[in-house]
């Protein structure tokens, strides 16, 4: 399987993801995925100079992101990918890929979220992402780190938000 | 003078500014940042730049972080790559910091740098080589 993980953390590519991750999986191909970030050339430029050396980095939008993850090419290859929020998870989904997993890595506090861990806070739109994907059978996890269990957190985003999770 | 700007993942910023005050004093122009793990990157962004705001006296500002490619980093390079005279350096250890401490007034960001950097890589030694160095010598 091409797409060995797919993980929504703020914080794209830093510390986490290139000390932890990449030396747990045998990572070759970075993919980062957000319409915004795409956009912008400066983030492109430095989410590409913080490759590690053993991995190549791309900045797609979602839409060529999914594209990629279902040509030929993406076959041969182990890939990471790495977006901002839940929504973007969701619109992977709705794209058209095929992800069994979607994990929660560092989602921080913005307007109007709410805190679920010191370093996860959820949006109303973000849980919805999730209960979309979580309906569609896809697991939840919210994993930091690759040592953290892989357990289910949709119960507990429905326990703590159950306004918005239902 | 160049204004220096520490940022790090937690405390360690903070604590290199404290070990650094035990062996030169207090230092002008050096501020600390440190990145919380709920923090957004654009929280620690902000941070960077109200601490560039605070130490820059006209001469540019070398920002020390702790390691390449992670937070600290990110976001010290998203701000530094948007204004002129701003410098990040990995890697940050004691004795980089010492050596600004003591040697940077009158020089510009470019030779500050160049004494960061060498300071922060020479001073990486072990004791085997140290004393291997010295019988040489001697």
């Amino acid at each position: 399987m091409p797409v060995i993980h797919v993980r929504m953390d703020n914080r794209l590519i830093h510390g986490q993801i290139l000390v932890s991750w990449n030396s747990a999986f045998k990572i070759q191909h970075i993919i980062v995925t957000n319409d915004v970030v795409a956009g912008d050339p400066l983030q492109v430029t430095l989410l590409k100079a913080v490759a590690p050396l053993t991995a190549k980095v791309s900045v797609l939008s979602i839409k060529d992101c999914v594209a990629y993850c279902n040509s030929p090419e993406a076959e041969k290859e182990n890939i990471f990918i790495l977006a901002k929020y839940p929504e973007d998870g969701l619109a992977l989904v709705e794209g058209g890929l095929n992800m069994p997993q979607l994990n929660l890595g560092n989602q921080a506090f913005v307007r109007g979220s709410k805190k679920i861990s010191d370093t996860v806070f959820l949006t109303e739109s973000g849980v919805k992402a999730l209960k979309k994907m979580h309906e569609r059978g896809i697991r939840i996890t919210c994993r930091m780190m690759p040592s953290d269990p892989d357990s289910d957190y949709w119960p507990t985003v429905q326990k703590t938000l159950p306004d918005w999770a239902q | 003078m160049v204004g220096i700007v520490l940022v790090s993942h937690g405390s360690m910023a903070e604590g290199m500014m404290d070990a650094a005050r035990m062996i030169v004093g207090s230092m002008e122009s050096v501020v600390s940042v440190s990145l919380k793990e709920s923090d957004a990157a654009e929280d620690l962004m902000a941070r960077i730049e109200t601490a560039l705001l605070e130490v820059d006296q006209g001469d540019g500002v070398l920002i020390l972080v702790d390691a390449f490619g992670a937070s600290p980093f990110n976001a010290s390079a998203r701000v530094a790559m948007q204004r002129k005279n701003v410098e990040v350096i990995t890697g940050m250890n004691l004795p980089m910091l010492l050596e600004l401490a003591v040697q940077r007034e009158g020089q510009d960001l470019g030779a500050v740098t160049q004494t960061a950097l060498q300071a922060g890589t020479t001073s990486i030694r072990t004791l085997s080589q140290t004393l291997k160095g010295n019988s040489a010598a001697g």
